[in-house]
């Protein structure tokens, strides 16, 4: 990428932006036949993700040949996969498969951690499992983020990571995890780890915040990992008894939906979480699960 | 030399090493250097009154000395060959013209010598300041390495401006995968030091060896009646004087009477710049006459006047008022000893701070006392405690951070955490904030939230979640203070107060939760 590529691309990212919320939002939404979310239960988290992913019609809707894809876990904690406070790492590690596989050029995975980043990166085991799988895993470096207008009603402008805003393509993973400000930490508030600066002030209205952003990051596919959720002492827990095991990966094309589902497994009411009401409204997508089409399958 | 290139790369390899590399624990061989170094060995074991078992390998130095000469200063120490090598491109360039013949005293390293050893007798551990491979390690961990990962981060940041987007980002990327501090408090002064060290070779060759290095000092002591003498053939030598003049260590080899033997490193130099070949170190057993090999003019009196000198300057360290009272914000690194052991064994080396994860441990200057420069403490405002590491305490060369296992590391209290409510958030402005509490690596948390009802300045009030800290679960690890968004001064932060390692600096009688107070006992 030189700089002539990035600068198009930023004004490209811009006024896709601009003209109509659901430029960026992907293709399975328009198609009939196929759910706006899959949910699927079973032993293996990577057989559970591929299963997903085939439900909403296969990794070949989402992506195409030599796009740069840009997949976006949650890494933010030095914790091992059994703590829930990371994305597990089988289920990144399929959905690079799936997205090479797809014809993809490129697949990078990126997270601006919290604790140290290398530390992040390998106690996760996403970084093995991303090699594993050929992917690219980046750190983020200074010289990558920068500040750009995200045009929100609470934040005018803030700063971003580059890679991700650059990438062709963009599929969020989060994990679903208590937290005690808003509540749950799912797909809405996993772009926290695509923005540089000062993070730690957007509690201060933490709710506006992930709209705004989710407005700003429209991923093409969120794939919620819930395989094993993180109940208390959350973001980060500490301890495997502060975990569930749930078995259960949920895809979607509308990440409202897929927070509205993951919160249904905390046994978390939808009005609970302000922002998926505020993302509703804001046109991001649908929180009433009654008018998604789900299709949920164990194997 | 060869050898010494050889010996460098070992230590400056190991010292890279000596970092998080990926694996939790990274093996005792990164110090391993420092295990060699019988100044620093008889120093900590003298001054803490402790033995420290890895020491054993300097006996290995001692023997080979004893039999062999200062072999260590000439062929193996890596600040000998920094030292050395800048010599030699000062010499090039001609900075530095070696006179025919220095008689410049050479007496002042083993005042110096004398100093640490009085020192250590009373429990002062000064040889840190001086020893080759702590100063080494100290400027490279603190200055030299920062200073050349910001350097090319800063070549990274032009080579991207310049449209070398691939070129920067494996440089960047490599990097982040060192794992390189770039923030040290006293980085300037630490790398003006080490500049200033090879400066010296302007003036004289291996200026620090000659008239500085204690250690240098003590193996000269050991060395003066080694089996390799040097011998000049009278047949050969034309008395050219080449070899005296280049000698590196001022050791005198010509004419052969004169020779000192306590002073020669073995860099061979006189043998190669000798026009006939007559210089050469044949085994020999026979005694030198001891005017020959003390001709470092020491006499009894000049070391009787050091002693008293160290003796009465020693109690001098000792009053400050770190002795009497822990200080606020002395947070020493986890396993760290109580403040007398851990002062007189930590040889400043400043292999913790290099390994520190997050960059929070720090060089003190003076908040531990004049015998307490260059000892790390974490300050939690640059990096805090990462909860899974506990590399601080593997690489430490002489136990005064003692190994743990990360599980026991994380039963151990470096300080506790303190809520300043007056500039709190929540507290204040009555907004919600949470994020000392989000960043709390301790399951239970140790900070919770409650609900606090915030007068504003309008009358109004406003009903915000606000941390309050559980002390008996808090270690002390400070990401609080590091992540707090209230940035000049954090509305968190963490004292040493409740210190694992001190039975005075204590709050309550049980605050440490049911460990016992010192749980190396």
């Amino acid at each position: 990428m030189n700089r002539r590529d990035f600068i198009t691309g930023v004004a490209a990212a811009g006024l896709a932006l601009r003209f109509g919320p659901r430029a960026f939002a992907g293709q399975a939404a328009s198609m009939g036949p196929l759910p706006a979310l899959a949910a699927v239960e079973g032993e293996s988290p990577a057989a559970i993700t591929r299963e997903a992913i085939a439900v909403l019609g296969g990794m070949g809707k989402f992506v195409g040949k030599g796009d740069k894809v840009v997949i976006k876990p949650n890494i933010g904690w030095d914790r091992t996969p059994e703590m829930a406070a990371c994305t597990n790492p089988e289920v990144v590690k399929t959905l690079v498969e799936l997205v090479l596989a797809a014809g993809a050029k490129k697949a990078i995975v990126i997270d601006n951690t919290t604790n140290q980043a290398k530390r992040c990166y390998v106690r996760s085991g996403i970084q093995e499992a991303v090699k594993q799988a050929g992917g690219d895993m980046l750190f983020v470096d200074d010289y990558r983020i920068k500040k750009m207008a995200l045009k929100g009603e609470w934040l005018k402008e803030w700063d971003i990571l580059l890679d991700v805003v650059e990438a062709d393509k963009l599929i969020n993973v989060p994990i679903a995890k208590h937290h005690s400000l808003c509540r749950l930490t799912l797909g809405a508030k996993n772009w926290l780890g695509a923005t540089g600066g000062a993070r730690n002030q957007f509690h201060q209205s933490l709710d506006k915040t992930v709209v705004d952003l989710s407005a700003f990051f429209k991923p093409q596919l969120t794939v919620l990992d819930a395989y094993r959720i993180l109940v208390r002492n959350g973001p980060q827990g500490g301890r495997v008894s502060d975990t569930e095991l749930r078995k259960t990966v949920i895809a979607g094309t509308d990440p409202v939906a897929v927070d509205a589902f993951g919160a249904s497994l905390f046994a978390v009411e939808t009005r609970e979480l302000p922002y998926l009401a505020m993302a509703r409204d804001r046109g991001l997508g649908e929180f009433d699960l009654e008018k998604v089409r789900i299709e949920k399958r164990k194997i | 030399m060869a050898s010494q290139a050889i010996f460098f790369g070992l230590f400056l390899y190991l010292f890279l090493g000596a970092h998080y590399t990926g694996e939790d624990y990274i093996g005792s061989t990164v110090q391993r250097f420092f295990h060699f170094d019988p100044l620093l060995a008889l120093v900590t074991i003298v001054s803490a009154r402790l033995v420290y078992a890895y020491f054993a390998f300097a006996l290995i130095t001692v023997v080979a000395t004893v039999l062999f000469g200062r072999v260590f200063c000439g062929w193996i120490c890596p600040l000998g060959a920094v030292h050395q090598a800048s010599s030699f491109v000062f010499k090039r360039t001609k900075f530095l013209k070696p006179p025919r013949e220095d008689k410049t005293s050479l007496a002042p390293k083993y005042y110096i010598l004398i100093i640490i050893l009085v020192g250590a007798l009373l429990g002062l551990d000064l040889a840190g300041y001086l020893d080759p491979l702590s100063f080494l390690t100290r400027s490279l961990a603190l200055a030299v390495l920062p200073a050349m990962a910001q350097a090319l981060s800063g070549l990274g940041g032009a080579l991207y401006g310049l449209g070398a987007a691939g070129l920067a980002r494996t440089l960047s990327q490599a990097l982040q995968n060192w794992t390189i501090n770039t923030t040290f408090i006293q980085g300037f002064s630490v790398g003006l030091f080490f500049l200033g060290a090879i400066a010296l070779n302007a003036r004289k060759e291996r200026f620090w060896c000659r008239y500085l290095c204690p250690t240098g000092a003590l193996l000269g002591l050991l060395s003066r009646w080694n089996l390799l003498k040097l011998k000049i053939d009278d047949e050969k030598c034309i008395k050219c004087g080449l070899c005296t003049q280049h000698c590196e260590t001022q050791a005198h080899p010509y004419p052969n009477d004169q020779w000192k033997s306590g002073e020669c490193i073995y860099c061979l130099n006189c043998a190669s710049i000798c026009p006939t070949a007559a210089i050469g170190f044949p085994m020999s057993a026979r005694l030198e006459k001891l005017t020959n090999v003390s001709n470092v003019n020491l006499s009894r009196r000049k070391l009787l006047v050091t002693t008293l000198f160290g003796l009465v300057a020693a109690p001098f360290f000792r009053l400050s008022p770190p002795r009497k009272r822990a200080p606020l914000k002395l947070i020493r690194p986890p396993g760290a000893l109580a403040e007398d052991k851990f002062l007189a064994k930590c040889v400043k080396c400043g292999q913790c701070m290099r390994a520190c994860p997050t960059g929070g441990l720090q060089p003190v200057l003076t908040e531990a006392g004049p015998e307490g420069v260059y000892t790390p403490k974490l300050v939690p405002r640059i990096g805090y405690c990462e909860y899974y590491c506990s590399l601080c305490t593997q690489v430490c060369p002489t136990g005064a951070i003692k190994k743990q296992t990360i599980e026991a590391k994380n039963k151990l209290k470096i300080g506790s955490a303190w809520v300043n409510k007056s500039r709190c958030i929540p507290y204040v402005l009555g907004k919600p904030c949470i994020v000392c509490e989000e960043h709390c690596p301790v399951s239970p948390k140790a900070i919770k939230l409650v609900e606090y009802e915030a007068t504003l300045p309008d009358g109004t009030t406003a009903v915000q979640k606000a941390p309050v800290i559980d002390l008996d679960l808090c270690t002390g690890c400070g990401i609080c203070e590091n992540k707090c968004p209230v940035m000049d001064d954090p509305a968190i932060f963490v004292t040493s107060v409740g210190e694992t390692r001190s039975e005075t600096n204590r709050l309550l009688l049980d605050i440490s939760g049911g460990t016992s107070p010192d749980p190396y006992k």
